[in-house]
């Protein structure tokens, strides 16, 4: 199953959704919004997506992970909009039938999502100040 | 309709025999007079007018249902021997047009071969129009609900428009069209132009040819040029380096962050910069995003 959504993520029916009589082994993973990096304080973060390309990106990461592993069921939900401290931003939830592979194919699956499907995000600090995470662009000085 | 208003006499000569006449005397050659078919009223006496003013008479199959069907069938008689590399667009009834603004309005078009040549005065747009053939082939390829208007307004960065001071021969070209009401008249160039390279004639920003891209933005870049879109005209041969250098030099707000920007072409992101853009592809440019694209940049060690 795959997904972009702007309501809040529901990770416990994801989870329920990919276990599997044909599964020894259930990974979830969650993105959640962080307070502190380093000693700023992060008030909210927004997420943006390039809908049409993330969700075929998204697919892409899917069939390669079925290709890599023997997966049973698999789930990749991605949030955007407004999110407050501690909300759930991203679900990955793989089943397997053993667990070394449902714990390789869910860690695949998060850091290849963040490095190729177009979701950004914006820091809004507690500050008031805003900052858009681009790694390799400098956000401006002062 | 009563008697066709381009028959009406001017000073003694009917209002298609002047216009004719203007366009001949101007330089035009041939001028050819799209009139519809003898059975409808005062066609018949409007092709002998036109004919005896010098006109080239075009008898449309049916009644043209408006100015760009009548247009379409200009281009279909001109198209039968060797085209004209630039043909002019008037109306039939305008009585204002002088030999002198066609004679103008061609010297621009011989100067700017690959622009849209178009007289104003006052701040309106007027006619003669001069198109070059290349968009002949454009206009039987609009939508069918759009006109001659559409295509100028698509191509707005080749229009080049000179100021003329006779308001008299200038009408807009948003006027509802009758289906006798244009005629379309074809100018050769000579054998130089006919046969010479697409660009580059020294004559400045027209000559260039480019493809009108429209670029999706996204994050950094959105915030930065302030629109999901931008419009981009992006010089030939539009690859995707092109883009890039357009997308720097008409956003200056985001020349900082182009040499980050991958391009995705119709949802791939595209790592060769020489790839061509395809006309008509959706085209997006992705900053990077927050888990790191280096692995797919191009000249960035991971």
């Amino acid at each position: 199953m795959i997904e972009i959504t702007e309501a809040p993520i529901d990770y416990a029916a994801l989870t329920e959704r990919v276990r599997s009589h044909g599964a020894g082994a259930v990974c979830t993973f969650l993105g959640t919004v962080r307070e502190l990096t380093g000693e700023r304080r992060t008030a909210r973060l927004e997420y943006e997506a390039y809908p049409e390309m993330a969700l075929k990106k998204m697919a892409e990461l899917e069939a390669e992970a079925r290709r890599r592993w023997p997966i049973t069921e698999l789930a990749l939900v991605h949030r955007v909009g407004c999110l407050d401290l501690g909300e759930v931003s991203v679900v990955v939830a793989v089943s397997c039938p053993h667990r070394q592979t449902a714990f390789e194919s869910c860690q695949w699956l998060i850091d290849t999502l963040k490095e190729i499907v177009p979701i950004w995000k914006k820091e809004v600090w507690a500050d008031g100040s805003e900052e858009w995470v681009h790694p390799g662009i400098e956000p401006p000085s002062g | 309709m009563g008697r066709p208003k381009l028959l009406l006499p001017i000073g003694g000569v009917s209002v298609i025999a002047r216009v004719t006449g203007a366009l001949r005397e101007g330089g035009a050659d041939p001028v050819v007079v799209v009139v519809a078919p003898a059975s409808m009223p005062g066609a018949a006496a409007l092709a002998s007018e036109a004919a005896r003013a010098g006109g080239t008479v075009v008898v449309a199959a049916e009644p043209p249902p408006d100015m760009r069907t009548s247009v379409e069938r200009g281009f279909d008689y001109l198209a039968q021997s060797l085209p004209p590399p630039t043909f002019l667009l008037a109306p039939g009834d305008s009585p204002g047009l002088s030999a002198d603004l066609v004679a103008r309005v061609i010297t621009q078009a011989r100067t700017h071969p690959h622009a849209i040549i178009i007289p104003e005065a006052l701040g309106r747009r007027g006619h003669p129009v001069a198109l070059p053939w290349s968009l002949a082939r454009e206009i039987r390829d609009l939508p069918e609900d759009v006109g001659i208007n559409y295509l100028i307004a698509r191509n707005s960065h080749r229009v080049l428009t000179f100021e003329v001071a006779e308001p008299a021969a200038l009408e807009d070209l948003d006027t509802p069209a009758d289906y006798h009401r244009w005629s379309v008249t074809g100018r050769r160039l000579g054998a130089l132009d006919v046969a010479g390279p697409e660009r580059d004639h020294g004559y400045g920003e027209p000559e260039v040819r480019t493809l009108r891209v429209t670029i999706r933005l996204f994050a950094l870049a959105r915030q930065r040029a302030g629109c999901a879109e931008a419009a981009l005209d992006v010089a030939e041969p539009a690859t995707v380096a092109a883009l890039k250098r357009a997308l720097s030099d008409q956003y200056p707000a985001l020349r900082p962050l182009v040499p980050q920007l991958m391009i995705a072409i119709d949802g791939e992101y595209v790592s060769d910069e020489n790839r061509p853009v395809p006309p008509g592809a959706e085209v997006a440019a992705i900053p990077p995003v927050s888990g790191g694209m280096d692995k797919l940049r191009p000249g960035v060690a991971p």
